[in-house]
């Protein structure tokens, strides 16, 4: 996991699968997410409870945590976002 | 799994013109039987509060399987069931005393926010341990 953390095009592309695997998202392809798309609302139309599913698969793949919304308004700002977020917390 | 069971008799302000439960009570019934088992582990509205958290219902489901009439004595059946997200999930079954029918079987899931609105994305201290005490209970 390391080498794709270390990684910044894997990483995210990593995540866009963790997301639509993580979330069952069916209409939505790797290509189709933009890495600067927001997470939420206007976005991808994630909502609250979908953070918690992402929390959830995020702490399982990298062991990064995401305590609340505060912390999470910024990690789940866009797919660049989180992959810088948790480029800063891996391994910490 | 470990259920709490509280009793009721059937209101009749509670049933329909059709002289049946109207569907809308057994939510109300529903609460009934979560605080039973929310008041064991020190886990009320208010007590939660105390801890600077609120737990609004996000999901509700609920499978109607046989009508309730006025006067019939029924049991609330309540458990907590543990999900991987920081979420509290109720299962429910309330069934006529007597003949032990199910009426109906429901579930909810509530998120947890802090009084000021934020959402929690991991339990910790006070909240998590008494969390951890109702689920080992009703893991039991």
């Amino acid at each position: 996991m390391k080498e794709i953390v270390n990684n910044s095009e894997a990483l995210i592309e990593f995540l866009k699968k963790m997301i639509i695997d993580t979330l069952k998202l069916e209409d939505i392809t790797v290509e189709e997410i933009g890495d600067d798309t927001p997470l939420f609302r206007e976005g991808l139309g994630l909502d609250s409870l979908d953070a918690l599913e992402l929390v959830v698969a995020i702490e399982k793949n990298f062991n990064v945590i995401i305590e609340d919304e505060n912390v999470g308004k910024k990690a789940f700002e866009s797919i660049n976002a989180l992959a810088q977020f948790i480029q800063e917390e891996y391994g910490e | 799994m470990q259920w709490v069971e509280t009793e009721e008799t059937v209101r009749f302000n509670e049933v329909d013109q059709w002289g049946m439960v109207w569907y809308g009570h057994y939510m109300a019934w529903f609460e009934v039987g979560r605080m039973s088992l929310l008041r064991r582990f020190d886990l009320l509205p208010r007590q939660m509060v105390e801890l600077g958290y609120i737990a609004p219902v996000i999901t509700l489901k609920c499978d109607f399987k046989h009508p309730a009439a006025c006067g019939d004595l029924i049991i609330i059946k309540t458990t907590a069931v543990k999900p991987e997200i920081a979420a509290l999930t109720f299962k429910f079954e309330i069934s006529l005393k007597e003949q032990g029918t199910l009426l109906a079987r429901g579930e909810t899931t509530q998120v947890l926010l802090t009084t000021d609105n934020k959402m929690i994305y991991r339990l910790s201290g006070e909240l998590e341990k008494r969390i951890n005490n109702l689920l080992n209970y009703c893991q039991k």
